[in-house]
């Protein structure tokens, strides 16, 4: 039976499409006979869809590669050819060759190093055996002094000291258990070497659980004894030179002296880690540990555990809800009553994130933690700097294409099909990609201890991520070859061998597409230009910024005195004992220097909850930092009644409301007898947060009860020798107090470091913004030559009938200032927003005016200019005789 | 000499196309493997099989007179060559000699 239904047609067009040619008659004849059976067996839909799905079926290796086998031999003989004449082309055109290389392997570079960025921060932790089953409990806790209304609540992983024993008891999901605080800091003393060693506190299971290999010593014994201690080999090296460490015993002073035994040595936490330590000892040994063990409301504990396997996370979760039930909801509940606190609100959860996530995580801080972002950001600017060069290499083809007109005539001529003339330019293309990526990898090689500088890692070439990396620059390379080398390749082989061979064409080329493309790359630079230089005018403003105190010459010393008021006995002794020191201007004492860290104290006054920020101070302490009192008076160090006064800052007193702040009394202590410390002074604002911070309410005491101790000593020097005068700093320490080492840092250094991150980014910008303008410059300078040899007649011409030089001059560049400043205009509004949100995290930057756009402008007009110039100057200067004698 | 060996589907589609002799194509052998196997084969199978039989040699093929049943399009017609026969001969000796040395046993010891 006949019938006019027929199958669908573009299922028959793919099976052509795919199958040999040879075959395709009687498949096809086969299939279709199959659907007329199948029409009257099942009727038109299921016919139809059965039709299809037996097309997809022969879509199949047998198939397919029957084709591929056949076109494969005549690629292998036709590539020789193809590579033959690729690389005679790369030769004869040395100049865009270079340019094209050169963008193109800077490009590769840059995606690269990026890859393995990426790739570095995915392998955060992967190292741990156990990685899948250990967690770290955090808290999410209610914040009642959050800025964000919307969110009152705070996500950390400091817990309760107690609180990982507990877990272990109760939870049967849990087999092991640690605590861990970094950070600490103590005398180390073995014989004559002292030094200051960063403290790690963990438990036993912290060897178990985590895979840091313990070289020495047994990872079931350690830690069985609270005075044990566990080292690098870095650390064991300097006390212990080549001797044993194990069963050396070695004296710690953070709180007073206490001797340790050396029972292993463990290797260094690689790079990748989220942890890092040199000194390892046991949890017990953490000040005020006693104490906090019971206390559920003291939060200063990171915890991790690791869960039995097949553990059940639902119930695991559900248990975590009862822990708290159980110890802790008493004292929630007498808090939320205290506080006044809404009922609906859940005070505390305890959550969990397995390993791998916490460095990626934002939300909780942690030591190492980093945002994903960063990752995001790099790769965008890799992918701008690939498209610009790519750019390059689309509109020199497609201006050069003058040269292989004829060629692309007589291939045609001779029988050349279309399909091959686009092989043969797209396998150009991607020759020149392979030539690059060689170059490229040679760069990364150079630039990794740079990169690793500019976004502080430390990334090797090593042989595990060798091959991901060849396989990245691979893809990219041929990527990068088949995007650049596609448009040329239709372009120039659709040429008409008559038009071409006939010789009338002239040898002008109108490759309308060309500009959108300049315009495109220029924009992108452009918005790199205008990104980097707020960027820079940013850090500057910073650098430069008066922060309301000096900086300059004040070195922060630490007491090493642990928490106690031995530390404001040492700043006095110390001022004693210097003050017949000339290059020692003053002495002052306080509990946090610039960027050590800071407290923070709530309060409530009528009803209103407050914050203020709490420095330790003496009466030393405003004329050291060269602070300007608006009102009132410093503190007097003959007057008692002062240990109980404050000095406040303007924050403060706008944040009271005060009209006459030296009548008022501060009661920050809550106490409920009396009305509070008496202000006696009132500093001007100054900048003792970073510029991310407004300048909040701040107070100065110098009760210990209430602010604490003097744990550092800040110390003004004479500016005339700074080397002598630290020495003396030095020798004076060193007879004070010869058993403890003498650490200083100079504050403004530790002020410049909060602006690290933002400085390493700004330095990333520069470069890849140095980079984007030298790669569209070069691509630039090569149109710019085309264009000018194109019109080497015209201009002759034009000069003998009497042109000037400068008129040619301004004809040759006007059309590069109107792409330039279309480009402008393109990528103002986009830098705009992006440095917009860039300068958010600033509570103190710089406006965005029109000058900076106008600089970056004229800046990037002068650029290309200077670019274009050389081509258009040496047209100009042509003698017309030379140019036109061939006419 | 070297040993090639058959697997289960080509060498039933190798038979096929013996019994199937002038009328031996893809769609046909799809259908005689249908009526008297009882067993729904793809025809891409066996194309495919058929292709990897004639690279082999045990088949060759030629292409049929035009249709009017199939849009036009010729069939094409494979048929067994000496090779394959001798193939399929070699495979039933085998098969038979290995089954006399099977202890004749009834289902009910096993």
């Amino acid at each position: 039976m006949k019938t006019s239904v027929q199958p669908p047609k573009w299922a028959i067009d793919f099976l052509e499409w795919f199958c040999p040619d040879r075959l395709v008659e009687c498949v096809l004849g086969d299939l279709l006979e199959q659907f007329d059976d199948e029409l009257e067996l099942y009727g038109e839909r299921k016919a139809r869809r059965r039709f299809v799905w037996n097309v997809v079926r022969f879509f199949r290796p047998g198939i397919i590669l029957r084709n591929k086998f056949k076109l494969k031999i005549i690629n292998t003989i036709m590539l020789l050819s193809y590579f033959k004449i690729a690389i005679r082309n790369i030769r004869k055109q040395k100049l865009y060759s270079f340019i094209n290389a050169f963008g193109l392997s800077i490009g590769i570079a840059f995606c690269i190093l990026i890859y393995l960025f990426i790739q570095d921060e995915q392998s955060f932790d992967q190292f741990h055996v156990n990685k899948d089953r250990i967690f770290r409990v955090e808290e999410k806790s209610y914040d009642r002094w959050s800025e964000d209304k919307a969110y009152p609540y705070r996500h950390s992983a400091y817990l309760q000291t107690g609180l990982m024993q507990v877990l272990k008891d109760d939870l049967p999901e849990v087999q092991m258990g640690t605590r861990y605080n970094s950070g600490g800091r103590g005398v180390f003393r073995h014989g004559e070497k002292v030094f200051t060693e960063k403290l790690t506190y963990v438990d036993a299971d912290f060897f178990k659980m985590f895979s840091f290999p313990l070289l020495q010593g047994d990872a079931e014994k350690v830690f069985k004894d609270k005075y044990e201690a566990v080292i690098t080999p870095t650390i064991a090296e300097k006390y212990f030179g080549d001797e044993d460490p194990i069963g050396k015993t070695v004296e710690i002073d953070v709180n007073g002296t206490v001797t340790y035994t050396v029972t292993g040595v463990i290797q260094e936490a690689p790079a990748n880690s989220s942890f890092s330590f040199d000194v390892l000892i046991p949890q017990e040994n953490r000040m005020f540990y006693d104490r906090n063990i019971n206390r559920w409301g003291s939060y200063s504990t990171p915890t991790f555990v690791q869960l039995v396997e097949g553990a059940d996370m639902q119930q695991f979760s559900a248990n975590l809800d009862k822990v708290i039930e159980k110890y802790i909801a008493e004292d929630l509940e007498e808090w939320r009553e205290n506080s006044n606190l809404p009922d609906d609100v859940k005070l505390l959860e305890l959550q969990y994130s397995n390993l791998s996530d916490i460095h990626l995580n934002t939300k909780v801080s942690w030591q190492k933690t980093s945002d994903p972002q960063y990752s995001l950001i790099l790769g965008g600017i890799a992918i701008l700097i690939l498209i610009i060069a790519c750019i390059n290499y689309i509109s020199l083809a497609l201006t050069t294409s003058t040269a292989r007109r004829t060629e692309v005539g007589i291939r045609k001529a001779a029988g050349a099909k279309k399909g091959q003339l686009i092989y043969q330019f797209g396998f150009e293309s991607i020759v020149l990609a392979l030539i690059s990526m060689i170059i490229g990898l040679g760069l990364v090689v150079v630039f990794l201890p740079s990169f690793n500088e500019f976004t502080n890692k430390s990334i090797t070439l090593g042989g595990a991520n060798i091959s991901g990396l060849l396989a990245v620059s691979f893809v990219v390379t041929l990527l990068i070859g088949l995007l650049a080398g596609s448009y040329p390749a239709f372009f120039l082989s659709s040429f008409r061998p008559v038009q071409v061979l006939k010789g009338g064409f002239t040898s002008k080329l109108n490759a309308v597409f060309t500009k959108p493309l300049v315009v495109l790359q220029f924009a992108l630079s452009a918005f790199l230009i205008i990104s980097s230089v707020i960027m820079y005018r940013q850090m500057q403003y910073i650098t430069a910024k008066d922060l309301g105190y000096n900086k300059d010459q004040v070195l922060a010393i630490p007491t090493q005195t642990g928490y106690s008021k031995e530390g404001n006995k040492m700043v006095e002794r110390f001022r004693n004992y210097a003050a017949a020191e000339p290059s020692v201007i003053s002495v002052t004492g306080t509990n946090t220097s610039f960027n050590q860290g800071w407290s923070r104290s709530g309060y409530e006054i009528d009803g209103e909850q407050k914050q203020a920020y709490v420095y330790v101070a003496d009466p030393y302490y405003v004329p050291t930092l060269e602070l300007t009192l608006v009102e009132g008076r410093n503190f007097d160090p003959n007057l008692a009644s002062d240990s109980s006064a404050l000095i406040v800052n303007e924050a403060l007193v706008r944040d009271m409301g005060w009209e006459n702040p030296l009548q008022e009394h501060l009661n920050w202590r809550e106490d409920s007898t009396g009305l509070g410390p008496k202000i006696i002074g009132v500093v001007k604002d100054y900048h003792f947060l970073s510029l991310e911070n407004e300048i909040e309410p701040m107070l100065m005491s110098m009760n210990t009860k209430d602010a604490g101790f003097q744990t550092t000593m800040l110390v003004k020097i004479d500016h005339g020798n700074i080397p002598e005068s630290i020495d003396k700093v030095r020798s004076l320490w060193n007879e004070l107090a010869p058993d403890k080492p003498f650490d200083y840092t100079f504050i403004d250094e530790d002020v410049a470091k909060q602006y690290a991150s933002y400085k390493r980014w700004m330095n990333i910008m520069g470069l890849s913004t140095a980079f984007a303008i030298l790669i569209s410059c070069l691509g630039l300078f090569g149109l710019a030559g085309i264009n000018a040899v194109n019109r080497t007649k015209e201009i002759g011409i034009r000069k003998v009938l009497g042109a000037e030089l400068m008129s040619i001059f301004v004809l040759l560049n006007k059309q590069y200032v109107w792409l330039a400043l279309i480009a402008f205009t393109l990528a103002a509004p986009l830098s705009w927003y992006v440095m917009d949100q860039w300068l958010a995290d600033f509570k103190f930057s710089i406006a965005m005016g029109w000058e900076l756009f106008a600089v970056s402008m004229v800046a990037g007009l002068l650029v290309a200019l200077t670019t274009v110039s050389y081509h258009a100057i040496k047209t100009a200067l042509a003698n017309p005789a030379e140019t036109l004698k061939y006419e | 000499m070297e040993k090639t060996y058959l697997g289960e589907f080509e060498e039933l589609v190798l038979t096929m196309v013996g019994i199937l002799r002038e009328e031996a194509y893809g769609n046909a052998i799809v259908n005689e493997i249908r009526d008297r196997m009882e067993r729904e084969v793809n025809l891409s199978a066996v194309h495919v099989t058929l292709y990897r039989l004639e690279d082999k040699g045990y088949v060759k093929s030629s292409m049929g007179g035009a249709t009017a049943t199939r849009g036009g399009r010729r069939k094409r017609i494979f048929t067994i060559t000496n090779a394959g026969l001798s193939m399929l001969h070699a495979i039933q000796e085998k098969r038979m000699e290995l089954w006399k040395l099977l202890p004749q046993l009834k289902f009910a010891d096993l």
